[in-house]
């Protein structure tokens, strides 16, 4: 078949899209080199582009309270994912099931709890953990975070089960099965990979917030991107430790990413709609 | 079991399994914004311990929004930062799938890696752009002195420290608008454009009257998603400007984060991110009011 001009990966073409794609990822990549860069090397006129790279950057942070925040920002991303899907799997399967009327309705009011800017969750979050003892804990973080993601659950889940037929259900049930039964032992194995997606997701939404963290925490439950805006502070920037510690922040996300890549765009317009 | 034993026990599931979900949101999503407009009728401040439940003059705060400059400029800045960095990523966007629109593996494989920095947590994002701006240690600046340019301090001067937040934000979010259009060129027939190549069209003729038709849809949908998300830009303007200088790239997001936060006015930055909850909600409910429209005149 005749492809259409405006349809053909010529080598123009090919090497254009080449082109592009360095110069779009070229900032990434000036970060993830001066990572391996000593402090010599990085203050350097001009950069040396060709250069022993160093992990001395990556040991410093390991043997600072960087590896703390990291630990922070993993058992808060984790421990908020686990309860989203929790309370979320559950409620999107019953949402794609229920009927009656007000469906649609629901499943609006449920987005709209994240059409909110950050900043209106944080005042009252910030009052009310003050108020009690929450402000500067884990726990704390986990609860913002698993709201967060709760609607997101919700909403990329039910697609997946609106693909089960019901009939199979049915057919489990009028042999006897319970509901509970149908639900943990047939619909949830099918929608193994839907969870996988959703899970992911979430993890890198807690992953990457840097707003509630930086509100909620001080110094025990810092996270990972707090920290490493820490790094800029009045006796002058530590680049190397801003670089390499951006670096280690962003090595989760990407591994993850190219894992969910067929579900990051439903994802992330969720995400957007929920501004 | 009767039939009606079933559909009772499913009913009875299926509220078990939704109850849970809604508490949660009723306690973290719905109590929290009642409790901020609460607060927004006090002139709280965390110093002053009587005034979180002072209501003797409630709109006191809403009466002094529309003569507070910083508040004013703030919606204004947004605004312009909105618009542009919208435009933008639209545009290059759609300029991006339009060249990655061909069927080969290595493009395939290449897609992945365009969205690298739609990905990334914001705040790196904000710390490479730093590292761009920074004079010192720039590659921008080595490049501009290696060919002897002079390079205006981006991020501290009044000209460009909104464009440079643009810029970073278009860098960011631009792989979402390429992405979308991708999606919806990859529906498009090659028929259609095949047809109209027989027919004699240019290229710029197949693009104008065959595909442009056929993704407006979606340029206005990631458009409209782009636009309600543009509120979010605060790690980029937190790191690379912190609203300056003066109040240059000063967003109401981020005023209402420095009085409640910096200067501990917890009852004014209330109302201030009351006022832009209710913007964000009409414009999203304007534009998805549009959108059903558009539906139905179609």
């Amino acid at each position: 078949m005749n492809m259409p001009s405006s349809r053909r990966a010529t080598p123009g073409r090919l090497a254009a899209i080449s082109a592009t794609l360095l110069i779009l990822l070229s900032p990434f990549l000036w970060l993830l080199q001066m990572s391996f860069k000593s402090n010599d090397q990085i203050l350097q006129f001009p950069p040396p582009l060709i250069f022993t790279p160093t992990l001395e950057n990556y040991i410093s942070l390991w043997h600072s309270a960087f590896s703390a925040s990291f630990v922070n920002s993993l058992l808060s991303a984790s421990l908020s994912t686990s309860l989203a899907l929790l309370f979320g799997v559950p409620a999107a399967y019953a949402l794609s099931r229920w009927t009656g009327r007000g469906k649609h309705s629901l499943s609006f009011a449920i987005l709209v709890t994240r059409m909110a800017p950050p900043i209106a969750f944080t005042i009252p979050f910030f009052l009310f953990y003050r108020w009690i003892g929450l402000l500067d804990t884990i726990t704390g973080l986990v609860l913002v975070y698993t709201s967060f993601n709760l609607p997101l659950v919700i909403w990329m889940m039910q697609p997946f089960f609106d693909t089960i037929p019901v009939s199979l259900e049915e057919a489990a049930l009028v042999d006897g099965a319970r509901t509970r039964t149908v639900f943990t032992r047939i619909v949830l194995p099918m929608v193994t990979p839907g969870i996988a997606a959703t899970a992911i997701l979430c993890f890198l939404y807690a992953w990457n917030d840097f707003f509630f963290a930086l509100i909620l925490t001080r110094t025990n439950a810092r996270t990972a991107p707090v920290a490493v805006v820490n790094f800029m502070n009045y006796e002058g920037w530590e680049w190397g430790k801003i670089a390499a510690g951006g670096s280690l922040v962003m090595a989760p996300v990407l591994i993850f990413s190219l894992a969910v890549r067929r579900y990051l765009v439903s994802g992330l317009t969720a995400g957007a709609v929920k501004g | 079991m009767s039939e009606s034993g079933i559909d009772g026990e499913r009913r009875r599931f299926i509220a078990f399994a939704l109850a849970p979900s809604l508490i949660v949101l009723f306690a973290v999503a719905v109590l929290p914004a009642i409790y901020l407009v609460v607060t927004s009728l006090t002139p709280f401040q965390l110093t002053n311990p009587g005034s979180a439940i002072d209501f003797s003059a409630p709109l006191r705060n809403y009466r002094l929004l529309p003569g507070d400059p910083r508040f004013v400029n703030s919606l204004i800045v947004q605004a312009k930062l909105s618009c542009w960095s919208v435009l933008f990523q639209v545009l290059l966007g759609m300029l991006l799938a339009l060249l990655l629109n061909v069927p080969s593996r290595f493009v395939e494989f290449a897609r992945t890696f365009f969205l690298i920095p739609m990905v990334l947590p914001p705040i790196v994002v904000a710390v490479i752009w730093k590292l761009i701006y920074t004079p010192d240690i720039s590659p921008l600046y080595y490049a501009a002195q290696a060919l002897h340019v002079t390079m205006p301090a981006l991020t501290s001067s009044v000209d460009f420290a909104l464009t440079s937040i643009v810029i970073a934000d278009t860098w960011e979010w631009l792989p979402f608008t390429f992405l979308m259009v991708l999606a919806a060129l990859q529906t498009i027939p090659d028929e259609y454009s095949e047809a109209a190549l027989v027919d004699g069209a240019s290229r710029l003729q197949i693009f104008w009257y065959v595909t442009l038709p056929f993704i407006t849809p979606i340029l206005v949908i990631s458009g409209m998603f782009r636009l309600i998300d543009s509120v979010k830009a605060f790690p980029l303007i937190f790191l690379l400007t912190s609203g300056g200088p003066g109040t240059v790239t000063e967003v109401t997001n981020y005023y209402a984060y420095l009085l409640a936060f910096d200067t501990n006015e917890i009852g004014y930055s209330s109302a201030v991110t009351v006022v832009m909850l209710l913007l964000v909600c009409g414009i999203s409910l304007g534009l998805v009011w549009m959108g059903r429209r558009r539906e139905a005149m179609a």
